[in-house]
């Protein structure tokens, strides 16, 4: 039941690999004692724990990485690039990469750009987040694409809409970027998606829709464990509080601390399709198709599957991938077999076909 | 050590290869945690346990675990959930006294953290006007390489000619590498002309006029004239006023020294370049308000000898007599006047066996990395002799000591710009700012016109320093999150956002906008058998 205190250690160390019940757990711990009851938050000792690395234009894996922060709002972005072929002519040319910056990324072939949202609740983590630092690489090496990592500003510091702002002012960076386009002539334009875990799938939801009510094109959306949420306490919550990493309080808390002050968590932010939300009917043919990846050991996950039924009740195409025994987290380490699932599911969502948004 | 080759199955799945048992957990690592393989069982017991003991304690104990307890190196699991796990059973046990406890790490207890006010750091009154009787006379003494780089590019570069720019920088470094003068030549005139269709004001335009100046230096031969050390003192003081680097510097180095002199009634500092003695004020009035009483403090200033028969040094000393005179602290100053670190001998810094030794080097250990033979390591040595609690070290956190000057000149270009970005940003006072600005164009023409002896600013990054100094005995200090959180706090002191402090395996890193900017370290001897030459210092020389 909600507010259980009991320590249910040995489920969730079954199903998940050691390595991976350390991280979580580790994470788990310091993020309870950074979380205040008056609804503040140690940003200091956050900071501090935080494991960070920094962008490096000497590729390492074949990806290379560099930041660029906005000079009038102070928004920080982490480009992924895939490094040119080594003993090229390019890779001569520019060995830190440099050379990239004025051409596109490809004349003669589509090269998807994901628009990646870092998760954490709203609070936790940035872009430079070791762990996400080496997710955004993994995605460069798996899927093919430039991966631009948005550094939004987090709760309770800044609230609704601040991370909305923030990602819309990306997007549009993005998609204004000459040397992020790619396609033959005909087709040259940056082919942007949407991605992001946790907090960072809620962004890409309303991203999105601000994306569609301005005629911005985005071709899909990947929302991986999104953090949705409503007033009403589902089976779910019931069934996982404090089982696998994660309870409920936890989540009333991140919602309390993002959502404007006094609001529950009916409020559209959260439950997008709730009593408060809408239908999005209207955007049918702008709204990007998207895919939504459910872990079955997640809390959040009525929530998550109510999303989808809302897409999918306003005509939009959504797929849903469910993986049963996951649990939040599961894609920080590539040592379990929905890793590698969740990787060839993205890589086959953004790679070129038609570009149709909407399937027949 | 196991197969280290990996392969791809057809499915595409990444077949690890079995790891040794002393390795660390690749796949933490990656996540920025350093945990061996062998020790995930331990670490996961810890695990339940500190959750187990969080959730009996009561709440104002686990709130105290965020709040006052210091905590050290987080990459380490082991240590810190060990520490946090020992800081409960300390509060069971004394649930009267939520203070101070030992923490399984290595290193001191938490102490009174130094004040942030920035005039108390300042204060160095005006030339004392009469002579301070001290405790111990004043006297003088007559006169004492690159692993794969990380490169940030921070700064936009919008405008095509601001690509063209760094483009016709990078080629004409290139040129100059090659020895194709000629060519480096006619293309400085072509920046030069393409600087005035871009913005000198900031970014990368700001900066590039300072690099096509010294690439134009070296080409011509000139070099760069070398101000005169009291001129370079002027602009290291303006430098110093319009941007945080020396500020976290020595505010850091002070939080670790003043942890290191816990429980000693006799410290010696040693500052490897006093310069204007900022540093000291503020760790004169932190031990004056130590719990206890002070202990009698000794400095010894390094500084380059002054011209026209002043004797700079002993003003400052005097200055800092005053200080510690004012907060009754009693205060020895001698100043040690050599134009080169390595002319410096130990004999010189009468360093007496029964106090504690606090060694601290401010952006000075670089100039010893010069060509062969190079001081470095001696110098190193003849510290770890003279058996230091703690040596304090704080760098630029980049490699400019690449023994390729494309190289070399490449990450001088991104890091300067990131500062000049950074100092654009804190500093809106107009003379200060380009003095501030000048100060680092005479880093920047350092690097690019000089080679050779002459060549002092010979930056390198943490992992090198590492290196050295386990090397010459020594063993890393963690800086603990009480440094981090003042770092921190300073910080929000100067009003502009996009500075940043990191932690890193124990070191605190500055940087702007995610990209590090200098570094500190803090270091004590480890035990053990001296490495050779390190006890010159006891025979006589």
């Amino acid at each position: 039941m909600a507010g259980s205190n009991e320590v249910n250690v040995n489920e969730s160390k079954r199903v998940v690999p050691l390595n991976t019940w350390v991280l979580i757990s580790n994470f788990k711990l310091a993020y309870n004692l950074l979380r205040r009851s008056d609804g503040t938050f140690n940003r200091d000792l956050a900071e501090y724990l935080d494991r960070k690395v920094p962008a490096n234009t000497i590729p390492v894996g074949g990806v290379l990485s560099f930041d660029h922060v906005d000079r009038s709002t102070g928004l920080l972005n982490r480009v992924y690039l895939r490094a040119p072929e080594s003993g090229g002519q390019a890779a001569a040319a520019a060995p830190w990469g440099f050379k990239e910056l004025e051409k596109p990324l490809s004349c003669t072939s589509v090269v998807p750009v994901i628009v990646f949202f870092h998760g954490g609740s709203f609070t936790h983590s940035s872009a430079n987040s070791a762990i996400y630092d080496t997710l955004c690489r993994r995605l460069v090496t798996f899927c093919g694409a430039a991966v631009v990592s948005v550094n939004y500003r987090r709760s309770p510091e800044h609230r609704y809409p601040c991370a909305y702002d923030d990602g819309w002012a990306a997007l549009k960076w993005v998609t204004s970027r000459p040397w992020l386009h790619s396609g033959t002539e005909n087709n040259s334009k940056v082919h942007v998606y949407l991605a992001g875990d946790s907090s960072g799938g809620n962004i890409c939801h309303h991203v999105a829709v601000r994306a569609a009510e301005a005629g911005v094109e985005v071709l899909g959306n990947i929302l991986l464990q999104p953090m949705f949420g409503g007033q009403k306490r589902t089976e779910s919550e019931a069934r996982f509080d404090g089982k696998y990493f994660v309870t409920v309080r936890d989540r009333d808390w991140y919602w309390r601390a993002y959502l404007p002050e006094g609001e529950d968590r009916d409020h559209p932010a959260c439950n997008p399709f709730g009593p408060r939300g809408r239908s999005l009917d209207d955007l049918v043919g702008k709204f990007p198709r998207s895919l939504v990846v459910v872990p079955g050991l997640d809390l959040v996950q009525d929530w998550q599957l109510a999303y989808v039924e809302g897409l999918r009740k306003s005509g939009l195409d959504a797929k849903l991938l469910y993986l049963k025994e996951a649990t939040i987290g599961f894609f920080f380490l590539p040592n379990n077999d929905h890793f590698y699932t969740l990787m060839e599911e993205i890589k086959s969502f953004v790679s070129p076909r038609c570009d149709s948004l909407q399937k027949a | 050590m196991g197969p280290s080759s990996t392969s791809h199955a057809g499915t595409g799945k990444l077949i690890p290869p079995f790891p040794p048992q002393t390795q660390l957990d690749g796949l933490l690592a990656g996540a920025g945690y350093k945990v061996r393989s062998s020790d995930l069982h331990h670490v996961a017991q810890r695990l339940e346990s500190l959750e187990s003991a969080m959730v009996s304690s009561p709440s104002h104990v686990v709130s105290h675990l965020a709040s006052d307890t210091v905590h050290y190196n987080p990459a380490d699991l082991v240590s810190w959930v060990d520490s946090l796990l020992s800081e409960l059973t300390h509060s069971h046990h004394h649930p009267s006294n939520p203070s101070s406890s030992s923490s399984s790490s290595s290193t001191s207890p938490p102490s009174r953290p130094l004040p942030v006010d920035l005039d108390d750091l300042f204060s160095v009154p005006s030339a004392a006007i009469n002579w301070v009787q001290s405790e111990m006379p004043l006297s003088q003494q007559p006169p004492p390489p690159p692993p794969p780089q990380q490169l940030t590019v921070v700064t936009t570069m919008e405008e095509d000619s601001g690509i063209r720019l760094v483009h016709a920088l990078m080629t004409c470094a290139e040129l100059v590498q090659r020895g194709d003068l000629h060519l480096a030549g006619a293309l400085v005139d072509e920046m030069t002309a393409l600087l005035t269709s871009i913005n000198t004001e900031c970014g990368i335009g700001k900066v590039a006029g300072y690099f096509i100046d010294a690439l134009s230096r070296r080409i011509v031969g000139a070099g760069s004239v070398p101000a005169p050390p009291h001129e370079t003192e002027i602009l290291y003081h303006h430098f110093y006023e319009t941007s945080p680097y020396l500020k976290f510097a020595h505010f850091t180095a002070n939080q670790a020294i003043l942890e290191a002199f816990e429980g000693y009634d006799c410290v010696h500092v040693i500052d490897f370049s006093l310069m204007h003695g900022l540093q000291w004020p503020a760790l004169i009035q932190a031990l004056a308000l130590r719990p206890g009483g002070p202990p009698l403090l000794r400095l010894t200033g390094i500084g380059p000898p002054s011209p026209d028969g002043r004797d700079t040094l002993r003003e400052i000393g005097l200055g800092l007599a005053e200080v510690a005179r004012s907060v009754n602290v009693r205060f020895a100053f001698r100043g040690v006047a050599a134009s080169r670190l390595e002319d410096v001998k130990p004999w010189m810094l009468q360093v007496n066996p029964n106090e504690a030794l606090a060694v601290n080097s401010i952006m000075q250990l670089h100039k010893l990395l010069g060509p062969d033979p190079t001081p470095i390591e001696s110098v190193l040595s003849w510290i770890r002799g003279l058996n230091p609690k703690i040596v304090t070290l704080v760098e630029q956190e980049v490699n400019h000591n690449q023994t390729g000057f494309l190289d070399r000149f490449t990450e001088a270009l991104y890091y300067y710009s990131t500062v000049f970005d950074s100092l654009e940003a804190a500093c809106q006072i107009q003379p200060d700012k380009a003095l501030a600005e000048m100060y680092l164009q005479m880093e920047i023409c350092n690097i690019v016109c000089y080679e050779g002896a002459a060549r002092v600013e010979r930056h390198e990054p943490l992992p090198k320093w590492r290196d050295r100094f386990n090397r010459a005995g020594f063993r890393p200090l963690h800086l603990g999150s009480n440094a981090f959180n003042q770092a921190s706090m300073l910080l929000m002191l100067f009003s502009t956002e996009g500075y940043s402090v990191e932690e890193n395996e124990g070191c605190l890193r500055l940087g702007w906008h995610s990209r590090p900017l200098i570094a500190a370290s803090a270091w004590q001897a480890s035990p053990g058998p001296l490495p050779m030459g390190a006890d010159d210092y006891w025979n006589d020389d």
